[in-house]
């Protein structure tokens, strides 16, 4: 075991070396494209951003084109309000207008939050790096909840008015009156067609 | 290089194994122990050469204690005394002469063909001159033993513990190792502690004879002395006796 | 009866004292001599073919195996709640982050561990430590160092053998017969993964690596009583390293968990 060695070596450094290679191989594909490709930052403001994180993915028309790199929560004395700031990465290649629309999008089922961009049409004026864009505020639920509330309870309303005969629609739909008339109308009708022909005679 | 041994004990499992055992050997000179199988032979071996630190009591080698050394004063003692086991002890993994050439190979910077120089010269000394590239699993029992011996004698040391190097070997090869003790003792002035049971070896090589009994020596002298001894325990021993107090001692507990 | 319950108990706990006791002597002795010179390569690579590339068949065998099971019995629920798109990144991560290392530490456990506690408790029963330690050489520099070194080494090489393999066998089960695209899979596969999780699998696997080697060496030097004596530390050694790797990765899961969420 002292005097040569060779094979066994080449043995050892065989496997060592395709090892590597799989840790290469791994550590490639994990990074993606976020890792090799550049690209440029743009600050997104918010006031509110449904709980999105660091990491979350960037889609542009529907294309994931970069991810959330950093979140900060600032004041803003002179509005005197909170504004959320987020750092957003963008790869190079991708130009996007500035009267793009953005807001934060719900994904499946799972619930995963990403930052949508909707494309604008001023091409003309794409963001460069460190430029800012104004998000639409997403709806948090619980307001939702209130609109959807304020609108059912609007309805309910109504519905009790024509339960209680009241109104137009109440009595069309609980009154009797006119249905009888309109049956008399029909009867009459089918008895004497002429008299939707001749134009009755007034009277002078 | 003298050895001291100084009251020593030794306790297994709270068994006494040493009881106050002092022997002392000077250069050159080759001490026999004899004894009953067990009685702590080698245990008192691997006290010497500090594999097993002593309860009680002191070892010295060369006027120092060999439970106190620090590892590089024991890494040089290591390379002057080496030490014959019972099984030879070679290892598995290597084949005879690697084995042989171990602790030139681990430990110096001789060249390569110097190495196997040396080998092939401990090899022949014990009569097994060519066999280097055999595997132990391949060799004897005897083979082994003498393989041993080749190995201890190849970093040339000045001590030499042999455990039992007779035992289980074939008369004519018990005799040539017997030869090569005394030679080792007469040209080279080797020290030489020989653990044995082998009567007609021991009185062939010894300078000194101990006997141990009970964890401690109960007698030494020259070979004449022990031969001539009226104490009845060495009495017994020597002359292979199944009747007497060595066997009368065991025999009582029952 | 009691009585004899709780004596035997308190033996089972002080002989484990002396277990954790004797190992991290051990370990401290192992530490010390793996950074002092003189550093010899062969032994190392000796001890490397024998963790490493001697076991790659079998492990690539059970990380297929485990990889098709996983991959199928992944399926058979997320049919039901339809989302069988999730199939990739739970395997992937499942594998990565604990079968993998934990399989590949277990496999080499019942295969070089035992092999280290039978060879050296046979060469302790056959006195050769001690002729090692006659000779000037250090039985811990000689014998646990290259193995602690090889399999701390070899261990995360193998996790990472195993992990490849793993996720392929699933992707097999899932393109062949969930009919999910090739190109799909792979995709989701790896956004599901980070480096955390690839790199705490490893960091597991190396911390396996030296415990095998540790406690292995650890019975093999503490074998008494002949050939009987090297079956029982086997046994033992197995049995040890089993419940440690489990414990350890627990523990690290645990760790890694709260630390790095």
């Amino acid at each position: 075991m002292i005097f040569g060695k060779t094979k066994l070596e080449m043995k050892v450094g065989i496997f060592v070396f395709i090892g590597m290679v799989i840790l290469v191989i791994f550590i490639l594909s994990i990074g993606g494209f976020k890792t090799w490709s550049s690209g440029y930052h743009i600050n997104l403001n918010f006031n509110f951003v449904n709980g999105i994180k660091v990491g979350a993915p960037v889609r542009f028309a529907g294309v994931d084109v970069g991810e959330v790199k950093r979140i900060k929560l600032e004041f803003v004395p002179q509005e005197s309000r909170s504004n959320v700031k987020l750092d957003v990465w963008i790869r190079n290649i991708i130009k996007i207008p500035s009267d793009s629309s953005v807001w934060v999008n719900t994904l499946g089922l799972l619930g995963e939050k990403y930052i949508e961009i909707m494309p604008g049409i001023d091409y003309s004026h794409s963001l460069k790096h460190g430029d800012c864009l104004v998000g639409v505020d997403p709806l948090p639920i619980h307001q939702i909840f209130n609109n959807a509330e304020s609108i059912l309870r609007n309805l309910n309303d109504g519905i009790i008015k024509i339960r209680n005969k009241e109104g137009t629609l109440g009595k069309l739909i609980y009154d009797d009156a006119i249905y009888n008339e309109l049956q008399a109308l029909v009867t009459d009708v089918r008895k004497n067609p002429w008299k939707l022909l001749i134009r009755t005679k007034e009277k002078k | 290089m003298i050895i001291e041994i100084h009251k020593l004990y030794k306790k297994f499992n709270n068994l006494p194994v040493l009881n106050d055992l002092s022997l002392n050997i000077d250069k050159g000179q080759t001490c026999v122990i004899i004894g009953r199988s067990g009685c702590g032979k080698s245990v008192l071996l691997k006290h010497i050469v500090g594999l097993l630190k002593p309860d009680k009591g002191k070892v010295l080698v060369n006027h120092k204690e060999v439970a106190g050394l620090s590892e590089l004063e024991l890494s040089s003692l290591r390379s002057k005394i080496s030490m014959v086991f019972q099984g030879g002890a070679l290892f598995d993994s290597m084949n005879v002469t690697e084995n042989v050439g171990f602790s030139l190979i681990e430990h110096t910077h001789i060249s390569q063909k110097e190495i196997l120089e040396r080998v092939e010269e401990s090899l022949s000394l014990v009569g097994l001159g060519g066999i280097g590239n055999l595997m132990p699993s391949e060799l004897s029992g005897g083979m082994k033993k003498r393989v041993a011996l080749a190995r201890a004698i190849c970093i040339r040391p000045e001590i030499i513990l042999y455990d039992e190097p007779t035992t289980g070997v074939d008369p004519i090869a018990a005799d040539s190792i017997n030869e090569l003790i005394r030679s080792l003792h007469d040209k080279l002035k080797v020290t030489s502690i020989v653990v044995t049971h082998d009567m007609k070896s021991a009185y062939h090589i010894a300078d000194k004879i101990a006997m141990m009994y009970k964890g401690r020596i109960i007698l030494e002298g020259t070979p004449r002395e022990i031969r001539e001894s009226k104490d009845p325990v060495v009495h017994q021993f020597i002359n292979g006796i199944a009747k007497g107090p060595i066997t009368e001692a065991v025999d009582n507990f029952k | 009866m009691f009585t004899l319950f709780f004596m035997d108990l308190g033996r089972k706990v002080i002989s484990f004292m002396y277990f954790v006791g004797g190992l991290t002597n051990l370990a401290v002795q192992t530490l010390y001599f793996t950074f002092k010179p003189p550093y010899k390569s062969g032994r190392i690579i000796e001890q490397a073919k024998k963790a490493g590339y001697d076991s790659f068949p079998i492990v690539s065998l059970v990380a297929l195996f485990i990889g098709f099971i996983f991959a199928l019995q992944t399926a058979y629920f997320m049919q039901r709640i339809g989302s069988e798109l999730y199939i990739a990144s739970l395997v992937a991560l499942s594998i990565v982050r604990e079968l993998g290392p934990v399989i590949t530490a277990l496999i080499v456990a019942g295969r070089v561990g035992a092999s280290n506690t039978a060879e050296l408790g046979s060469m302790q029963v056959t006195e050769q430590i001690d002729a090692l330690e006659t000779l000037a050489e250090n039985p811990v520099k000689y014998l646990v160092v290259p193995r602690f070194i090889a399999l701390g080494i070899m261990l995360p090489i193998l996790t990472l053998y195993a992990n490849i393999i793993g996720i392929l066998g699933s992707y097999f089960i899932c393109t062949i017969k969930l009919g999910i695209t090739s190109s799909m899979y792979m995709h989701v596969t790896f956004t599901s993964l980070l480096y955390k999780d690839l790199f705490t699998g490893l960091f597991k696997s190396w911390i396996f690596g030296m415990l095998i080697a540790l406690i292995s060496c650890y019975e093999g030097f503490n074998v008494e009583g002949g050939a009987v004596g090297v079956g029982k530390a086997t046994t033992r050694a197995v049995v040890f390293t089993f419940i440690m790797i489990i414990a350890a990765d627990c523990f690290f899961t645990a760790l890694f968990y709260f630390i790095f969420p």
